[in-house]
């Protein structure tokens, strides 16, 4: 036995040693373009993965688009795999010196605040992430801190009111991530209240996918499909699919038996081709185009802490335009008008009452 | 001429020798599943010698590093135990998960609620092991009811363990988003207040930055006392009796069925307990989001111990610092963290079908092979 | 098998459905919620019946196979990568009509193998290296998780995803889909078709055949076997190949026929439900079925309840079918056993 043990362990040995002496060394320097000062960019995920295609990718794009047009020389990222290591996260950028480090999700909220108070000379753009002056939070606004926030229910009654105006059968469909995330739930909601808005007699059918844990929810196409071809069912002719890939899979639906479909968070004309022929909008929440604003001030010198609402809105009809009457349209741009002005109100509350 | 008995170096020798030979296969294990992972990284595009080197440096290359894998390896620990001890009982418990969540939630719940309920703020000595308690005993029953069902009616405790898991998942979902959530209005998240002070573990050292806790020494602790429970004491020879032949179990007059429900229900203690120390030792509440992985994790970190509570503890150690570890990695290669999960399946499997490892290193097979877990009936 | 317990398990079905109609007939026509909760159920039913005819080809054989879900996941990624990679190769990442259906077929095709190796890995560490099969088939599960999930990253993110060339076509089975409101029970795709077709072949040749006879008493006495010259050992080779074949059509429902994306854990646990649908069935073809058809409608019934404004949290809902596996094992409806020889390592004495 020992014979034939020996090399092997003679081997961990050398290996381990060799382990040691890496590990013992310095960790690998960043390249950094000689000429032009480092400027790098970090981003944490909430729990969830960087190709969720719903919040996490479209912040991820903004700092990707940063590195093209606004020349961030380094740009990287990391996943949370437990909510328990969202400070850690953070710290690996913070302590490697990272100039701007984007969080994602509003369950980093507090967690994005104690670094920002640590870190002052790091700029952090919490997306999603709704503060305000209160006991907890004397120090409102923070100068190194943002908070990118979106009225998602402003761009869910746009899409409720599009759905109204356009369905015929009177029934109109939403299929949802969990109602447990405020904007998931926003969208939702304005949804209803929009479609309610045109008419009052419209039956809108709402199912969140609650019946799952938070790491399947935004990642169950399969159920949206199964929920969406459901609804259709039952008369639906309009689906408004709001839930990551699981809302995608209501859009194919939609596209399979030939009804209306609306997308979310971007244009999902682009993201979900399948579903061009019967998608008629989206609702957007510009997520991409804010990161990369808050980025750009960063860099130029016009940041400012504190909060920062970024723009919602309705998609182009693509290839549907011309099955939108003139007076929908017009309708809808009176609408988008009020809400921005105030004098159209959704009554959303930002999250879901106990 | 009768033999010396043996000197002292000697038996020295001879333990260490042993022991060398108890770890050959794990340790070999390992490091074949960490060169079938460089190979995999390297097919697929990805530097597996730095993405190592970041694993190193996140589990051990400082002192707050070295915290953080005692963070994680304290509910591997108990996982790890709770598994382990279900497979000393001829079970197999793939239930952890769910008996983890229930045990987080009931800590929870007491460790913010209770003094509301009572009218009164409690304190520590009083608080914190009525939290400890309250969690282990959710998990308990959690494990207690397959393990019941099991042997009440035969039904397999695979399958109920796993309906468990998704039920619990289900509940927690349910609970966290409604009665238990935190009701302050900045709070968007799916989490419950937090707990009180005197429901919390200390941490061992002062500096902020360092958040390994007692809990860990509580790991520690327990591994000895079911060492102890499984060795030194009359239960657990019953359970490894029925765990290893229960029809001998039998004939000496040992209850099955009350073997088979002890053993789940300790089993389900031990999970409660990794997710008990999770809410009062690390985040001081609990929330959704919580990694649905630690099941999974559990069964890996018992078979890579072999089911010995000293080896659940080395090896819930190592997955922790993999895990710590991988954050760094993804930080310097930005190679996705499932390389982990793939790395830690292969363990698995080197672990489980051990002839590859023993093929490969030419070791010679153990005199009696482990015994497990048996099939439907 | 008995009638009797068949006839109980469809009436659960037929409970569940009336369900259905008591809660939304406020809302809908009862047909209609009828004729939507049964084609829901034969959709959603599609894996639950084959993951649990691959168990029972597995188990008659005296094979435990816990290992359904993770071949599922395996066959689901490895069948979407050969359907997109082909789609690329042929039409240059454009839909076109022929492009889909060849590189749809090829995916069906690719899944389906997938899940053959699976089930020769699972053989040759169960039936050769006799390792306990619940450990080996608890490794394969893993595996699948960690392999999949991390080959779906490296793979597409960060560069460009290949156009995924659609799903299956429904299909509309002549006469009966042009009866007016029930005839959507019968537009239903290709693999859910082939799912109940299955169930009749396998009942057939398991008890029918020679074949089956000699599976069904390897699995019952291999020693008896080996003494009339059988090959124990090839026998449980052959038939858990053929329930890895199945269980890889089963994953080709996720990805080639449900939706045309991969996403990790997309099983969802549905590989141990028909675990315990093969058992609640009795370890027979049509039992299986008919468990899974019970499942399959409580899923049913979970899609459709916040549509029917149900006042039950979604997630209590969402427990059912779990719970419904839990009641089912507890042999509530009388206990059924296993093969003898099932997970019992079979080993030839003088070796």
């Amino acid at each position: 036995m020992r014979k034939s043990l020996f090399p092997v362990f003679a081997l961990l040995v050398v290996v381990s040693m060799v382990l040691v002496a890496c590990g013992g060394g310095a960790a690998p320097a960043p390249t950094t373009a000689p000429a032009a000062p480092a400027f790098r960019v970090g981003l944490v995920t909430d729990v969830g993965k960087i190709d969720d295609k719903s919040f996490n990718q479209t912040a991820w794009e903004g700092v990707q688009q940063a590195q093209k047009e606004l020349g961030v020389t380094e740009i990287k990222y990391i996943e949370t795999t437990d909510s328990k290591d969202y400070g850690k996260n953070i710290a690996q950028f913070g302590d490697a010196g990272y100039d701007v480090i984007v969080t994602v999700g509003f369950n980093l909220t507090e967690d994005t605040w104690t670094a920002a108070k640590k870190y002052p000379k790091v700029k952090f753009i919490g997306v999603d992430q709704f503060l305000s002056k209160d006991d907890k939070h004397a120090e409102w606004p923070l100068a190194n801190l943002v908070g990118v926030v979106f009225d998602e229910d402003k761009a869910g009654y746009l899409a409720g009111a599009l759905a109204a105006s356009v369905s015929k059968s009177g029934t109109i469909g939403s299929v949802l991530g969990t109602d447990a995330v405020p904007p998931v739930w926003r969208y939702g909601e304005g949804y209803r209240a929009g479609a309610k808005s045109i008419n009052p007699n419209i039956n809108v059918l709402v199912t969140y996918h609650n019946d799952v844990g938070f790491d399947k929810t935004f990642t169950d196409p399969e159920w949206g499909k199964t929920t969406g071809l459901s609804m259709i069912d039952k008369g639906a002719d309009v689906l408004f699919g709001a839930g990551g890939k699981t809302g995608n899979g209501a859009l194919l639906a939609a596209a399979e038996k030939g009804v209306y479909c609306i997308g979310v968070d971007t244009d999902q004309y682009y993201t979900v081709p399948e579903a061009q022929k019967a998608m008629i909008s989206s609702a957007m929440k510009l997520e991409t185009p804010s990161v990369f604003a808050m980025i750009k001030s960063a860099k130029d010198g016009t940041w400012k802490g504190g909060l920062y609402t970024g723009p919602t809105g309705l998609a182009p009809f693509h290839d549907l335009d011309s099955k939108v009457p003139a007076d929908v349209k017009a309708k809808l741009q009176t609408i988008d008008k009020g809400l921005k002005d105030g004098s159209v109100k959704t009554n959303v509350p930002p999250v879901k009452p106990q | 001429m009768p033999e010396p008995s043996p000197t002292l170096s000697r038996r020295i020798l001879g333990a260490a020798r042993s022991a060398l030979n108890a770890l050959a296969v794990p340790a070999l294990a390992v490091f074949t599943a960490l060169v079938v992972g460089a190979i995999i990284m390297k097919v697929v595009g990805g530097d597996p010698l730095l993405a190592y080197l970041g694993l190193w440096q996140g589990a051990f290359g400082s002192v707050k590093a070295l915290s953080e894998t005692c963070v994680w390896a304290s509910p591997y620990i108990f996982a790890g135990l709770a598994v382990a001890l279900a497979f000393k009982g001829g079970l197999f418990n793939i239930g952890a998960e769910g008996q983890l969540q229930v045990g987080a939630v009931t800590a929870a719940w007491i460790g913010y609620a209770l003094p509301d309920v009572l009218h009164t703020s409690l304190p520590a000595v009083i608080h914190l092991p009525l939290a400890i308690l309250g969690g282990s005993l959710a998990g308990a029953i959690w494990g207690g009811i397959p393990g019941w069902l099991k042997a009440r009616t035969g039904a397999h405790e695979v399958i109920n363990t796993i309906m468990m898991n998704y039920i619990a998942v289900l509940m927690a979902g349910y609970l966290l988003n409604g009665p238990m959530r935190n009701p302050d209005p900045l709070n968007l998240s799916a989490r419950t207040p937090s707990i009180a002070l005197s429901a919390r573990v200390p941490r061992i050292f002062a500096n902020p930055d360092l958040r390994v806790h007692w809990g860990v020494v509580l790991a520690l602790v327990i591994a000895v006392a079911i060492w102890w429970l499984l060795y030194k004491t009359t239960i657990g020879f019953e359970i490894r009796t029925v765990g290893t032949n229960p029809d001998a179990a039998k004939y000496a007059g040992i209850s099955v069925t009350r073997a088979i429900v002890l053993s789940m229900a300790l089993s389900g203690l031990l999970a409660g307990l990794a997710g008990t120390i999770e809410v009062v030792g690390l985040n001081y509440r609990h929330e959704l989001g919580f990694s649905t992985g630690y099941g999974f994790d559990a069964i890996t970190v018992a078979l890579l111990g072999k089911t010995n509570p000293f080896g659940v503890v080395l090896a819930a150690f190592l997955l922790g610092a993999m895990r710590n570890g991988a954050t760094r990695m993804q930080f310097l290669t930005q190679v996705p963290t499932d390389i982990v999960s793939v790395i830690q399946a292969l363990i698995l499997l080197f672990v489980a079908a051990d002839a590859i490892v023993r093929f490969i290193f030419r070791l010679r097979a153990p005199k009696e092979k482990m015994v497990l877990t048996r099939g439907w009936s | 098998m008995s009638w009797p317990r068949f006839g109980f398990i469809i009436l659960t079905v037929g409970a569940i459905i009336g369900a259905a109609v008591v809660i939304g007939q406020a809302q809908l026509p009862w047909l209609l919620i009828i004729t939507t909760m049964i084609r829901t159920t034969l959709q959603v039913a599609t894996p639950l019946t084959l993951g649990a005819l691959s168990g029972v080809w597995c188990e008659r054989a005296g094979v435990v196979n816990i290992a359904i879900e993770g071949m599922m996941l395996l066959a689901a990624f490895f069948g979407f990568i050969a359907a997109i990679y082909t789609n690329q190769a042929i039409t240059g990442g454009v839909l076109t009509p022929t492009g889909s259906a060849i590189s749809l077929a090829v995916g069906v095709t690719a899944a389906v193998l997938t899940g053959g190796l699976a089930g020769l890995f699972h053989a040759f560490l169960s039936v050769t290296q006799r390792v306990n099969q619940i450990i080996s088939g608890t490794v394969i599960n893993i595996l699948a998780i960690g392999l999949t999930g991390y080959l779906n990253r490296q793979l597409f993110f960060q560069g460009q995803v290949p156009h995924a060339p659609g799903v299956l076509p429904t299909l509309h089975i002549p006469v009966l889909a042009d009866i007016p409101t029930v005839g959507k029970i019968f537009e239903q795709q290709p693999i859910a078709i082939s799912a109940i077709l299955l169930v009749v072949i396998t009942h057939f040749v398991l008890f029918y055949t020679p074949w089956g006879l000699r599976t069904r008493a390897v699995g019952e006495h291999p020693r008896a076997v080996d003494t009339v010259g059988i090959n124990v050992y090839k026998m449980r080779y052959a038939n858990v190949i053929i329930g890895g074949l199945i269980a890889g059509l089963a994953g080709a429902y996720f990805t080639i026929e449900s939706v045309p994306s991969f996403e990790p854990l997309m099983t969802n646990g549905r590989g141990f439900i028909s675990l315990a649908a093969m058992i609640f069935g009795g370890w027979s073809p049509f039992g299986a079925w008919a468990a899974s058809l019970v499942f399959g409608s409580a899923q049913a019934l979970q899609i459709n309840a916040q549509g029917f404004g149900l006042p039950v949290p979604s997630q209590f809902v969402g427990m059912l079918p779990y719970i419904l596996t839990m009641l089912a094992l507890t042999g509530i409806v009388g206990k059924t056993l296993p093969p003898v020889a099932d997970g019992v390592p079979y080993e030839k004495t003088g070796d």
